[in-house]
């Protein structure tokens, strides 16, 4: 097993908000780590044989890697609006590669029979036409123009809409997605899934949300989004292979799934391949 | 190899089974039709036994795509107007049901599966031993046709183990057919027992 | 009547699914037990000294054991529920109910330590919660046995409401239910009942809708 290129990628390690003196332990690709707080008030991270971590911190959590990260965070500039409400989701563990998790968030044509009801419902299944590029400049995957009906699209939403998506693939396990904000026609409402990759075939998953949303309270904008995420993690965990495959031939992908015909080729062009599945078997 | 029992796959319902080629789903369509496929869904993985029968068809539960009893796909929810291309097909396996229980055919064989004339099925339960460990716990005689026959309740019964890839057994048990109700929750009881002498003398093995 | 309810709280959904199932309308009060642990600050502490959820009002009724609950709901509005027709019955039925304490500790601690990062022995209580579930389902195939499709009649009780959520939910905590069949066909049996809902883990029965038929879709409402 190889971390590959993924090594000097920043990665979500725990709420920022959570960290304290006495420290917490989790796992990185493999490695068990120590995350505690410093009399300064800073956040340190150590392997188990004491080697220090680059850490950053930003969109909530505490991000670091096991190797030498070339570029800084990426921004989420819509989530430093003023007005917007910051939602912690915590995390939820899933046995799935980390690259599964990140490919079924940015998947829409799921929504009628994961998510009945709320995302999305029978006869609404069909998925149009969207864009989808690889911006060359910022080196991220993009979905534009994507449109699904919703009976109920967001907590602040009432009866259904047609809601407008943008995706966002900046890392290899970290999603943003756009989306129409209820509240704020004009506006997107920012959802991200940051994806902790324990091992290829385990993940941490760190849910995080920047919403223009004053009326419903913090705990129920939490459970909404636990809501959903919870739907997908008995399907994350029951895809075979494990791995996601990133060699044509092994799944069918249709019009639909642009968004991940193109996120696997950008993982493969970078040999992002830590919860891959190279070869067909 | 006997995988399952008629009486526990009613009509439109769909269940997971570990076999040697694998993975499968069985389903039986809304009117009667038994079929196997893969259990891993073409489109993404997901596994089929998690899916859902409408009418003749198995669906996927993550994107909906339909499968027939021949495996091709029928319809794809997210493009409506789209045929699914012939290419797109779930493989599929033999099964044959006589007896009120559910036969995959292993490779290509002309054999039928064994009659038992004077048993029916009553129950399959999961097994933490191999086969061999359940027929010296019964203290049965093993059959040419891979069945075991032995006594439980003071009832002769027939059981039919079918190996599973993580080294524990699927056992279905055969009664009498003139059972009575009462014996047969007798067999029921007395299977259970079994079950834990098989398991206890694996352990007390493994300890040895 | 209000509830302090936790989304992925199975023993909050006990809850929320007989009252859906009877008719009888809540007000919910989310609770914030992960990541924000509010069931066990002050404010709910005063509520339910255990810490526990869920949490169920009415007027000055104040209680804290989901089977109470289930025994509250069914009583006012749906005796035949209550699983008391004989004295076998009745006996059964609590049977059931404590059994369901026991799923709880086994089936429900293994999920919160594989799904929220809970520290536990993890193969015990996985352990226990497959000794529990093969339990039920020697119970569930004699009930068949008797031509019975639930715990302790031919129709739902509370013990049914009680044992499913947690025996529904046990893949999230890595316990398999391939190998039960009865539970498989109870487990369905309630997903089939008029006026269920379902919780994060356990998928609509898109079956009992049937396909639609496209081009008779017309304009989103
Ligand atoms: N009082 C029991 C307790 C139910 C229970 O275990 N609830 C969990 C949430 S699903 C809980 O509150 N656990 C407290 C904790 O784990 O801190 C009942 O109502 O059935
Ligand atoms: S994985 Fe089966 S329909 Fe998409
Ligand atoms: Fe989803």
């Amino acid at each position: 097993m190889t971390t590959g290129a993924m090594r000097d990628e920043w990665y979500p390690v725990g709420l920022r908000s959570k960290v304290d003196a006495g420290g917490q332990q989790t796992m990185l690709m493999g490695e068990q780590i120590r995350l505690r707080e410093t009399p300064g008030g800073a956040v340190a991270v150590e392997t188990a044989d004491g080697r220090a971590l680059p850490v950053v911190v930003g969109h909530g959590h505490v991000w670091t890697s096991l190797g030498q990260p070339t570029r800084p965070l990426f921004a989420i500039p819509e989530a430093d609006q003023p007005g917007r409400r910051l939602v912690e989701v915590g995390v939820v563990r899933v046995r799935c590669s980390p690259l599964r998790a990140v490919e079924n968030f940015l998947d829409i044509a799921h929504f009628p029979f994961v998510h009945t009801d709320i995302l999305g419902a029978e006869p609404h299944t069909e998925v149009e036409r969207y864009e989808v590029e690889i911006r060359e400049k910022e080196d991220e995957v993009w979905a534009t123009k994507v449109r699904f009906y919703q009976p109920q699209a967001a907590k602040s939403a009432s009866g259904g809409i047609t809601t407008d998506y943008m995706y966002r693939v900046p890392a290899p396990t970290c999603s943003v997605l756009y989306k129409t904000c209820p509240a704020r026609p004009g506006e997107w409402d920012v959802i991200t899934l940051f994806v902790q990759p324990l091992t290829e075939e385990l993940c941490d998953v760190w849910p995080w949300m920047a919403l223009y949303d004053d009326v419903t309270p913090m705990t129920d904008l939490i459970h909404f989004q636990q809501m959903i995420f919870l739907q997908d993690r008995s399907i994350l965990e029951n895809q075979i292979p494990r791995r996601l495959p990133l060699d044509p031939g092994m799944e069918i992908p249709t019009r639909a799934d642009l968004t991940s015909v193109a996120y696997r080729r950008w993982l493969k062009r970078h040999n992002y391949t830590y919860g891959a599945q190279l070869v067909a078997q | 190899m006997p995988v399952a029992l008629s009486s526990d796959i009613p009509p439109a319902t769909v269940i997971p089974l570990q076999t040697p080629s694998g993975p499968m789903a069985l389903w039986r369509s809304a009117s009667g039709r038994l079929s196997m496929s893969a259990d891993r869904c073409p489109h993404r993985g997901m596994r089929l036994s998690h899916g859902f029968v409408r009418g003749e068809a198995l669906s996927c539960i993550y994107h909906g795509w339909s499968y027939s009893q021949d495996g091709h796909c029928l319809r794809i929810p997210a493009h409506p107007d789209l045929e699914p291309p012939a290419a797109i097909r779930v493989a599929t396996a033999t099964v044959c049901e006589t007896g009120g229980v559910v036969w995959l055919a292993l490779a290509q064989t002309e054999s039928q599966p064994p009659r038992f004339s004077h048993h029916t099925p009553l129950r399959s339960l999961a097994f933490a031993a191999a086969p061999t460990a359940i027929l010296v716990a019964l203290n049965g005689r093993a059959s040419a046709d891979g069945s075991m026959q032995g006594e439980l309740a003071g009832l002769s019964v027939i059981l039919l183990c079918a190996p599973q890839p993580d080294g524990t057994s699927m056992v279905h048990v055969l009664a009498p057919s003139d059972a009575t109700l009462e014996e047969r929750l007798a067999i029921s009881s007395a299977t259970e027992a079994l079950r834990r002498t098989a398991e206890t003398a694996l352990a007390t093995e493994a300890a040895a | 009547m209000k509830l302090y309810d936790y989304i992925l709280s199975p023993s909050c959904y006990k809850v929320r699914l007989l009252a859906a199932l009877l008719g009888i309308p809540l007000e919910l009060r989310a609770v914030d037990f992960h990541p924000g642990g509010e069931h066990r600050k002050p404010e709910l502490l005063a509520l339910n000294p255990a810490g526990s959820i869920p949490i169920l009002e009415d007027g000055e009724l104040r209680l804290t054991e989901s089977a109470a609950m289930l025994v509250y709901l069914a009583s006012l509005t749906s005796p035949d529920w209550l699983g008391r027709d004989t004295a076998a019955e009745a006996a059964r039925t609590e049977q059931w109910l404590s059994f369901a304490q026991r799923l709880t500790a086994s089936l429900g601690g293994a999920r919160l330590c594989e799904m929220l990062l809970r520290p536990g022995d993890l193969a015990a209580l996985q352990a226990a919660g497959i000794a529990a579930l093969r339990e039920l389902e020697a119970a569930l195939f004699a009930q068949r046995l008797h031509g019975e499709d639930f715990l302790v009649a031919g129709r739902p009780t509370i013990a049914d409401i009680a044992c499913f959520p947690y025996v529904a939910l046990a893949p999230d905590g890595s316990v398999s239910l391939d190998p039960y069949p009865s539970i498989r066909l109870w487990l369905r049996a309630i997903r089939a009942l008029p006026g269920f809902i379902e919780m994060p883990g356990i998928h609509r029965l898109h079956e009992l809708k049937p396909e639609p038929v496209h081009g008779a879709e017309g304009e989103p409402a």
